[in-house]
């Protein structure tokens, strides 16, 4: 008997030691500030760069971060800063503000920052919500922008009766098999963030002033029967396009067009396809240009940031958004910056992406920052897919999708 | 000591470790979800929710769609557990035979379970795309029947996953049948034939008999894990697709959760899922008499 | 059908299968072989016309795979021990003692696994916030053994449960503890069992990411799928990188399972007990 009972008591003897000893390895530092973020991997390195900057700097101070897939970044924050932890930072697109500010989980940063820091920003790249500030913007961006293959696309469509024309030219079935060898144009059918531009093109947007849906318009019905159209009518996409088939399919140089935001020029470029970017052109039949979204990525601060922390935290935010590292950002990763001052310098830095990018995003209309914004575009998404099916007309879906957005919203607010 | 104090405490020693470890665990997590379901947590009651009662149950299932979801969820699991057992104890069947190489056929058939789920289940929906994916080029080109538009079509779009989940799960089977196998003595099988029983007959007399007591608690565990399976069709679907038409119950919880930020409603939910999984297990493991021994 | 055709048919069956079977397998090191970072291709080739195998090398030297790896195999390590020990011990009990919470226990070890999990991860981060266990491999270990304990368990015990009970009755009488009878008469013949128990608990630290995510926080802490996936973004994710990584996460697994094959063998026979 002594034996077996020396046996477990030894052993969870052994386990408690081993759990306690493990657990003693691994004590957090707390003098350092953790930014969680969900960079592209060429925007991680420049903030690692600059991250060692900043700690040679200012000795004594540790500054880490953290990377996680846009969602998971948001769900994990959440869960984090609902039981009193997570980072100091959090770095993320603007449309994280609206929960994350209405669940009380990022602070208001007027009175930390000052109004002379913030007046350093462009106006239109500070998300307010209720008169608040909730992120430092260090790029405005995420718009989607024509981007053309050189080799098959000698000048850019002035309209879009042209880019049809020139999107159907380029679908040809090379050794006739049945499938296209290459196609016109192609993009994301799957997210209805790739028809905000033509619903704008159409002369109608999301919601108006009171953040109230306004998915039942003419214009939506004109800008779902148009995307519809591309892939049924003129084909000149493949049957079922998400985005990592459009990418592939462009990549390949079996595209000759593709629609998609600044963050992916890079890759294409890495590819060896020689590209130009244009803004989406002007729709024929209302002459307005097509306006994707802009929005910006920026820091947020966590409301369970110690208050001794502040002081580095807000010379952490001047530094990683200054104007130079902005404008490192431009020429490096064709990033487009939120300073003012960096701005005024892009048309030096004399990059015809940039060039091309701006044009676009002058043409672009701001993304909500509203907590709404998450209902709508999931009420926006089926009834896009329907379309594109063939299985809902444009009518019944813009239809659905109102009604959709109201009763969700409606059951947010519960 | 004297033996009869050893023989008391025996077991309650041996026990005990596994008692501590899962009642830390696995309690708070319950208990918390437990409470979150009768207040109102969401993004405008985020730190100051209160109690609302049943609100969420009632509103759960007087829900539109489902009875259709759950409908959905069922096919899900039952098609899955079907094949994962067919396949994964036939596999094991013949694998137990005399078979040259056994052993290189093993490692290599549990390579889905081996590679990381993420990849396999992209994958896979890369070979389902309607021009370039590779099931689609093999149905045209090797066996001349005409492509499944997959993923433009609700109920193909159901189906994929479904294939997608079967070659994952297998493995799992076949590991857990070869186990069980083993438990099974020859000459069970050489008495049987002297019997007179054919291969059918000895699978039903012998074989199964004994393999059950092991295979049940996979069988069991393996319909649960299935059923709340959000992984594999999310990814294999792309979200939903087409249209959201591809949700089960636990999907619908995730979005309820994270994508609108209903937390109570999703802790309600996860309630209800939790008492159905539980009244099935209860249910099987009666039927089938699994906590008994087999030589009782 | 004679015995030689069966075998012949039985061969050609388990070759389809596994050519079927590895088919996305051989897919997937294609992606890892792909320059440009391409998921998909629109070709069916294989092995890519401009292959690379750059990607193995970023994965293991320019990332931080060999650290994901120490804490990998540490957490698994652990994982494995502890949830065969408790397993081997607990099912035994549940299969040959009869006591007063017997079936209640049984029962209640399922109840986790039946609750969705992404309701209980919340809770679980604010549980192992107040243990001070976030952030540690510790807290890992305990969330696997809890996660693989029931499946463990059980299966454990259905095994023994084919083990007659004779057998260490016969020892019993000998004189041996039901300690000693336990670990030298039972246990060895439940070889095929641990085997099951071993593999699947190291899989359940080996390649779990939702509860790792939650608990780990410091990247010197990664487990190899917290590694892979800070290789993904929304949209630009580093798919060659990925697949590579991928690939070569799997390959301890399947070293593991061939090291444990030679266990998936018969201990058992009748002659053992004077019927």
């Amino acid at each position: 008997m002594t034996t077996t009972l020396k046996c477990c008591v030894f052993s969870l003897l052994a386990l408690l030691f081993l759990c306690a000893g493990l657990s003693g390895c691994s004590r957090k530092q707390d003098n350092s500030i953790a930014i969680w973020e969900q960079m592209d991997p060429e925007e991680q390195k420049l903030l690692d760069a600059r991250l060692a900057a900043f700690q040679a700097s200012h000795p004594g101070v540790t500054v880490t971060r953290l990377h996680f897939e846009t969602e998971l970044l948001r769900t994990q924050f959440q869960t984090a800063a609902l039981a009193g932890g997570g980072p100091c930072l959090v770095f993320g697109p603007s449309d994280q503000i609206g929960p994350m500010s209405t669940m009380k989980l990022i602070q208001p940063l007027n009175q930390l920052l000052g109004a002379e820091f913030l007046s350093s920003f462009m106006a239109g790249s500070l998300d307010t919500l209720n008169g608040q500030v909730y992120a430092v913007p260090d790029q405005v961006g995420n718009h989607l922008a024509l981007v053309y293959n050189k080799k098959y696309v000698k000048e850019a469509p002035a309209n879009t009766d042209e880019l049809i024309a020139i999107a159907r030219k380029n679908t040809v079935d090379e050794n006739g098999d049945g499938v296209a060898d290459r196609y016109g144009l192609v993009f994301n059918t799957v997210e209805p963030f790739w028809l905000a531009p033509f619903l704008g093109g159409f002369g109608g947007w999301i919601m108006d002033s009171q953040f109230q849906p306004t998915l039942d318009s003419p214009a939506m019905v004109k800008a779902l029967a148009f995307v519809r159209d591309l892939r049924l009518k003129y084909a000149v996409m493949p049957k079922e396009c998400d985005y990592q088939q459009a990418e592939t399919l462009f990549k390949e140089g079996k595209a000759a067009m593709i629609i998609n935001g600044p963050w992916s020029w890079g890759g294409y470029i890495g590819a060896g396809i020689d590209i130009g970017v244009v803004p989406i052109p002007r729709v024929s039949e209302t002459g307005l240009w097509p306006s994707p979204m802009v929005s910006s990525k920026g820091y947020s601060v966590n409301v369970h940031c110690p208050k001794e922390k502040m002081p580095v935290v807000k010379e952490l935010l001047d530094f990683l958004t200054s104007t130079e590292n902005q404008l490192e950002s431009a020429r490096k990763l064709k990033m487009l910056p939120a300073r003012k001052a960096a701005a005024d310098a892009i048309e030096s830095v004399g990059d015809p992406f940039l060039e091309g990018s701006l044009a676009q995003l002058r043409l672009g209309r701001r993304m909500p920052v509203v907590p709404e914004m998450r209902a709508i575009w999931d009420s926006m998404r089926p009834a896009f897919q329907n379309v594109l099916n063939g299985e809902t007309s444009p009518e019944a879906a813009a239809t659905q999708m109102q009604k959709a957005a109201v009763e969700s919203i409606a059951k947010m607010k519960e | 000591m004297k033996a009869s104090t050893e023989k008391r405490l025996f077991p309650y020693l041996l026990i005990l470790p596994t008692i501590i470890v899962m009642v830390t665990v696995v309690a708070y997590p319950l208990v918390y979800n437990f409470v979150l379901s009768f207040k109102n947590m969401s993004m405008y009651h985020y730190y100051d929710a209160k109690f609302v009662g049943f609100r969420h149950y009632a509103s759960i299932f007087t829900e539109r769609d489902l009875y259709w979801v759950f409908g959905k969820t069922l096919i899900w699991t039952v098609a899955n557990l079907f094949f994962h057992v067919v396949l994964g104890v036939g596999i094991a069947m013949v694998l137990n035979g005399r078979i040259i190489g056994s052993g290189a056929f093993r490692s290599l058939l549990i390579l889905p379970w081996a590679v990381p789920q993420y990849i396999c289940a992209l994958t896979w929906r890369g070979m389902f795309n309607y021009e370039y994916g590779a099931v689609n080029l093999i149905l045209k080109n090797v066996l001349h029947l005409a492509p499944i538009p997959w993923f433009s079509d609700a109920t193909w779009a159901f189906v994929a996953p479904i294939i997608t989940n079967v070659w994952l799960g297998f493995p799992f089977m076949m590991i857990v049948a070869l186990g069980g196998l083993q438990s099974i003595p020859r000459e069970l099988y050489e008495a049987a034939e002297l019997d007179g029983a054919g291969v059918f007959g000895k699978f039903k007399n012998v074989t199964l008999p004994l393999l059950k007591p092991i295979l049940a608690p996979a069988v069991v565990l393996g319909t649960v894990w299935t059923f709340n399976n959000m992984n594999v069709i999310w990814l294999v679907t792309g979200g939903g697709l087409p249209a959201d038409k591809t949700h089960i119950l636990v999907t619908y919880i995730y979005k309820a959760a994270f994508t609108y930020y209903r937390y109570s409603y999703a802790a309600a939910f996860s309630v209800i899922v939790f008492f159905l999984l539980l009244g099935f297990t209860f249910a099987f493991m009666r039927y089938f008499k699994i906590t008994e021994a087999v030589f009782e | 059908m004679s015995g030689r055709t069966t075998r012949i048919l039985a061969h050609v069956f388990l070759i389809i299968v596994t050519l079927a079977t590895i088919y996305p397998i051989v897919q997937i090191v294609g992606i890892s072989l792909r320059p440009a970072d391409r998921l998909y291709s629109t070709s069916l080739r294989i092995i890519p016309e401009d292959a690379t195998g750059r990607a193995y090398h970023a994965v293991v030297f320019e990332k931080d795979f060999l650290l994901w790896l120490r804490n990998s195999t540490i957490v698994s390590a652990i994982v494995t021990l502890v949830g065969l020990a408790l397993a081997a011990t607990a099912g035994y009990v549940f299969s040959r003692f009869r006591f007063v919470a017997r079936r209640f226990g049984l029962y209640s070890l399922l109840i986790a696994q039946m609750f969705p999990a992404t309701m209980l991860l919340l809770p679980l981060y604010v549980l192992m916030k107040g243990l001070h266990l976030l952030d540690s491999i510790a807290g890992l270990a305990v969330a696997y053994v809890a996660t693989a304990l029931p499946f463990c368990v059980w299966t454990m015990k259905g095994y023994y449960d084919t083990i007659p009970k004779e057998l260490e009755e016969a020892a019993l009488i000998d004189g041996a503890s039901y300690w000693r009878a336990f670990r030298t008469v039972v246990l060895p013949l439940a070889a095929p069992a641990l085997a099951i128990t071993g593999i699947f608990s190291f899989m359940s630290a080996w390649s779990e990411f939702m509860v790792a995510r939650v608990i780990i926080s410091t990247r010197t802490l990664y487990t190899l799928p917290l590694g892979l996936e800070s290789l993904s973004s929304t949209f630009q994710t580093e798919w060659a990188n990925y697949a590579a990584g991928s690939v070569l996460v799997s390959l301890p697994v399947v070293l593991l399972f061939v090291f444990l094959n030679r266990y998936f063998v018969s201990g058992l026979t009748l002659g053992g007990v004077k019927q």
